[in-house]
């Protein structure tokens, strides 16, 4: 069911579901390579994070590579289903506007 | 009516920003680490068959090229896949490596089992064998462009071995390393 979501609809907070999403469900990226991908601050990158966190959207795991630690972002089965129902939302949108111009 | 605050031009766009963005990250986990081992093989081929093609393929200076191009080759690209392993986290995660490791098992006994060859085919086997990982790797990630590059290549190799036996360790330090370093350069820049 298509389901318009504000949270979700904040761009960085779109690409970023966007990014996740196309990831396969078992699958986890490093923060880095999200930060690069999306061309962000870390700190811009950490603030969306924490809010989609917060609204279950996102599953964040640190851990350590050797010394180093590392922070990997996955999207949860709640997030997944966010975010095909707001794009089924959006493109809803679009069809509707498409048929109040025939 | 329009239910939601979002006018279907700002729909469009959010939808269009989604797509780019999964697009490039779907392209960044399937070729993200390509232009570095094409890089790192295509130099070992232009400089190891341009040792073979100027000292000779008997010449001791030739063997020690190989031995060091090709130890040198297997571990920065055992370094780039640890590096490119820690960018995304997936049970698949070893199945590429796992499959080059398979790969070179497979061609060292088939090599060895083929003897006598003379140098020229354990050449052309060799960088048949390199090519055949290549399809058969882009088969089995989905990827066109390194099915295309591997099977681009073949016809190069087995176009020389007939085409021009004398100089086949130059054609293939030229247009063989060469394919592999330009392709290397073309998806680094052209998929950014």
């Amino acid at each position: 069911m298509a389901r318009f979501d504000s949270l979700i609809h904040q761009p960085v907070r779109l690409r970023l579901m966007a990014a996740l999403h196309a990831l396969a469900a078992d699958e986890q990226v490093d923060f880095q390579t999200l930060r690069d991908l999306l061309d962000v601050t870390d700190g811009n990158l950490a603030t969306h994070l924490r809010k989609l966190e917060e609204a279950g959207y996102v599953a964040v795991e640190k851990t350590f590579v050797g010394r180093r630690p590392r922070t990997y972002i996955a999207l949860t089965p709640r997030g997944r289903q966010a975010f095909r129902e707001h794009v089924q939302a959006l493109q809803a949108i679009l069809e509707q506007a498409a048929t109040d111009d025939t | 009516m329009n239910p939601t605050p979002v006018t279907p031009e700002e729909a469009r766009r959010a939808l269009e920003a989604a797509d780019a963005t999964a697009r490039q990250m779907r392209r960044m986990l399937a070729h993200g680490g390509l232009p570095y081992f094409l890089w790192i093989w295509g130099t070992v081929w232009l400089l190891g068959f341009g040792a073979t093609h100027f000292f000779g393929p008997h010449d001791p200076r030739t063997a020690w090229a190989w031995a060091i191009l090709d130890t040198a080759g297997a571990v920065l690209s055992f370094a780039v896949g640890a590096w490119l392993s820690r960018r995304l986290r997936s049970p698949r995660g070893g199945a590429l490596g796992l499959f080059w490791m398979a790969w070179l098992v497979y061609a060292a006994l088939i090599l060895y089992f083929a003897r006598p060859l003379s140098e020229k085919q354990i050449s052309l086997l060799i960088a048949l064998f390199a090519m055949m990982g290549y399809v058969t790797s882009g088969l089995l990630y989905r990827s066109r462009w390194l099915v295309g590059l591997g099977l681009t290549v073949t016809v190069l190799i087995v176009l020389g071995y007939v085409a021009w036996p004398a100089g086949f360790d130059l054609w293939m330090a030229v247009l063989g390393g060469g394919s592999l370093l330009a392709a290397g350069t073309y998806i680094y820049y052209a998929w950014r």
